[in-house]
């Protein structure tokens, strides 16, 4: 779960530097060992979403972290490679934010918000108000989706 | 430029995911923040939608969701109705008690108009009409969740059904399969209603089956759903053919089908034979008939014959009949083959969904009607889970306030805010459905305001205390809540609304 965290003293703290999913830096934060990465993204009002508040339901706090830092973390459980799976712009640097917890040597760990797709219209008798991945787009029903792969625009 | 006076049909996530997107894109900093208004509308007395009445009782944490609704709520900018139903078709409602509110009067007192309504009526399988005993898996979950339109309907006869058939391989299948094969003392905990327990506690349900029509690599369950159901505490799934379980040559498979086939090949938890009940997948089955059981074989456990047509799949992964088929005993058919919109205006029924182009309502001609959109499952169909529907809605709001106020909005990013698509000239708009201006800008109209006054039409100030209720409720019992329904609610706030009268 992500609670309220408190913000170390100014140089004491571990460092992460949050951005935007074009690489522009949103903010360098310092947060305390142990802390996770969606309770400080609010406490520092970057924009990462948690809809189911950190209990592994949902992957609204999709983040990508970079690959040093990624490789010193715990492999994730069972439940979030779950969500991860419907994560939309996985990558192999994806984690969770709400699973993310900080330790000294993530000091200086960059995490990434994964881009948002943007409306965007097909021609022809496909008309997407957004176009999300999460794995396969299903088998049912009288459109079969899954031989598309829609385009996403950045 | 006149305010933003926005109607949302439904009160659901998306709406709430719009609205709250909105409404933090019009600060109190920003000169237009108090130049719009939001006013949901939802034939469910209760907000929230598929959040209260869809997702499984044993999924309580995606319910999280709600706490920041009732935050976005908290604006004063933003009010809910509940239990009126726009009617933008002949169609009686499904909820008899609502309040009817004609989508004419929402088109004369609202500036902008978004339809969040989602996608209520299940599919149906061509072969297997409905009856007693061939139900869509939506009446069983409005079952469960004790949704308005079943009041008064009877439960399903589990006490006397001991082999159920699920067609259709999503999740709502296995949220159904789940209900069906956890022991009432391990669901009893969650928000599942006591006279829902007391029917699955004289369950004599020992098997399901899940029938799909192609294979696992096809299948749209997702990787977590598949994994509780082969941890089931008391029931074990029957062997797969070795044959299922083979990729094919050259495949590539995505991450998702990766873990799925793992799951599949490593099993149950429990193995088959361990535990009082069972389930199995039919892979690559195609129901073609239901019918009672000939005579000489009749047991009354399992009534009916379900003729199943084996398939292959074609070079582009369509379901082709081999022409073999076996037939399968069987108490219950629920069929779960997704769900598609109402016939509202502007929907088109060969997408299942209403036209929409960059989020804005498209009409028959390719006409963008001004000012009205879709968001959520209405707009893009019965697919995809919180994290979409968020996606879908940030984007569909960003799109109305930048249609409404161009140029003034760019997001952190520096790109403009909303969509790519340009709104494009008067010439390629059709007529203007909506009132260019409005009397008031933050009344709903006069047959809501009665309805408010009567206790017909609920506020979400009525919800939240129906909420505390309900938890309280729970609370007595060791449960996470213990529901009420319509009628109970209303005498409930009609009490309390009685008290602070009597005190004031």
């Amino acid at each position: 779960r992500h609670g309220n965290v408190t913000r170390p003293k100014p140089g004491t703290g571990v460092k992460v530097h949050f951005k935007d999913s074009k690489g522009n830096l949103l903010k360098t934060v310092e947060a305390n060992e142990g802390d996770d990465l969606l309770s400080i993204a609010h406490e520092h009002d970057i924009d990462l979403e948690g809809a189911c508040e950190g209990s592994v339901a949902c992957s609204t706090c999709h983040v990508i972290l970079s690959s040093e830092h990624y490789d010193l973390l715990p492999e994730p459980e069972d439940d979030e490679n779950d969500m991860l799976d419907m994560a939309f712009g996985l990558t192999d640097t994806s984690r969770l934010g709400c699973q993310v917890h900080l330790t000294r040597e993530l000091d200086g760990m960059v995490a990434t918000l994964p881009s948002a797709t943007r409306n965007m219209f097909v021609d022809g008798e496909w008309n997407y108000g957004i176009v999300v991945s999460h794995g396969r787009m299903g088998a049912h029903g009288r459109m079969d989706l899954q031989e598309r792969n829609p385009l996403i625009i950045n | 430029m006149a305010p933003i006076k926005l109607a949302i049909i439904g009160a659901g996530p998306s709406s709430f995911y719009v609205a709250s997107r909105l409404l933090s894109l019009l600060p109190p900093t920003s000169p237009r923040h108090s130049a719009i208004n939001i006013h949901m509308y939802d034939r469910l007395w209760a907000p929230h939608g598929l959040v209260r009445y869809g997702v499984a009782p044993d999924h309580p944490e995606v319910k999280n969701c709600t706490n920041k609704f009732d935050g976005t709520a908290k604006d004063p900018r933003l009010r809910f109705f509940g239990n009126v139903n726009v009617t933008t078709t002949a169609a009686a409602s499904p909820i008899p008690h609502n309040l009817s509110l004609p989508f004419s009067s929402l088109l004369q007192n609202y500036t902008h108009l978004l339809f969040s309504s989602g996608c209520t009526i299940p599919t149906l399988h061509p072969a297997l009409p409905p009856s007693d005993r061939c139900v869509p898996a939506l009446s069983f979950v409005h079952w469960y969740t004790q949704h308005p339109s079943v009041a008064d309907k009877p439960p399903p006869p589990l006490e006397r059904l001991e082999h159920v058939s699920i067609i259709g391989q999503g999740n709502v299948s296995l949220d159904v399969a789940r209900m069906l094969l956890t022991p009432p003392s391990t669901l009893e905990k969650y928000d599942v209603p006591n006279n829902v327990l007391d029917v699955l506690r004289k369950s004599a349900v020992k098997h399901v089956s899940i029938v799909g029509r192609r294979g696992p690599l096809e299948a749209a369950f997702t990787t977590k759903e598949l994994r509780e159901m082969m941890n089931l505490e008391v029931a074990s799934m029957e062997p797969l053919d070795p044959g299922l379980l083979l990729v094919p040559e050259g495949e590539k498979l995505t991450r998702q089908q990766q873990r799925t086939m793992q799951l599949l090949q490593k099993g149950s938890k429990n193995k088959p034979g361990s535990t009082p009940k069972t389930w199995s997948f039919e892979f690559f089955r195609s129901p073609t008939h239901l019918a009672p059981a000939p005579e000489d074989t009749k047991s009354s456990a399992y009534p009916l014959s379900l003729t199943l047509a084996h398939n292959t799949l074609s070079e582009t992964k369509r379901a082709v009949p081999t022409g073999a088929s076996s037939t399968l005993r069987t108490s219950m058919v629920v069929t779960s083959l997704g769900h598609h919109g109402e016939p509202s205006a502007w929907y088109d029924s060969a997408l299942g969904h209403i036209r929409t182009v960059g989020g804005r309502v498209v009409n028959e001609h390719g006409q963008t009607l001004r000012n009205v959109y879709a968001s959520g499952w209405a707009a893009m169909g019965a697919r995809g889970v919180l994290a979409s529907t968020m996606m879908d809605a940030y984007a569909v709001a960003d799109t109305i306030l930048s249609d409404a106020f161009p140029g003034e909005f760019r997001k952190d990013d520096g790109d403009a805010l909303g969509s790519v698509v340009p709104l494009g000239d008067v010439s390629k708009s059709a007529e203007p459905v909506l009132a260019g201006s409005v009397t008031s800008p933050d009344s709903p109209p006069a047959e809501v305001v009665r309805g408010l006054e009567d206790g017909v039409v609920t506020s979400y100030e009525d919800w939240k205390m129906v909420d505390a209720e309900e938890v309280r409720r729970g609370e007595v019992c060791g449960k996470e809540r213990e529901r009420m329904g319509w009628e109970e609610a209303r005498r409930f706030l009609q009490a309390k609304c009685g008290d602070s009268v009597a005190q004031s």
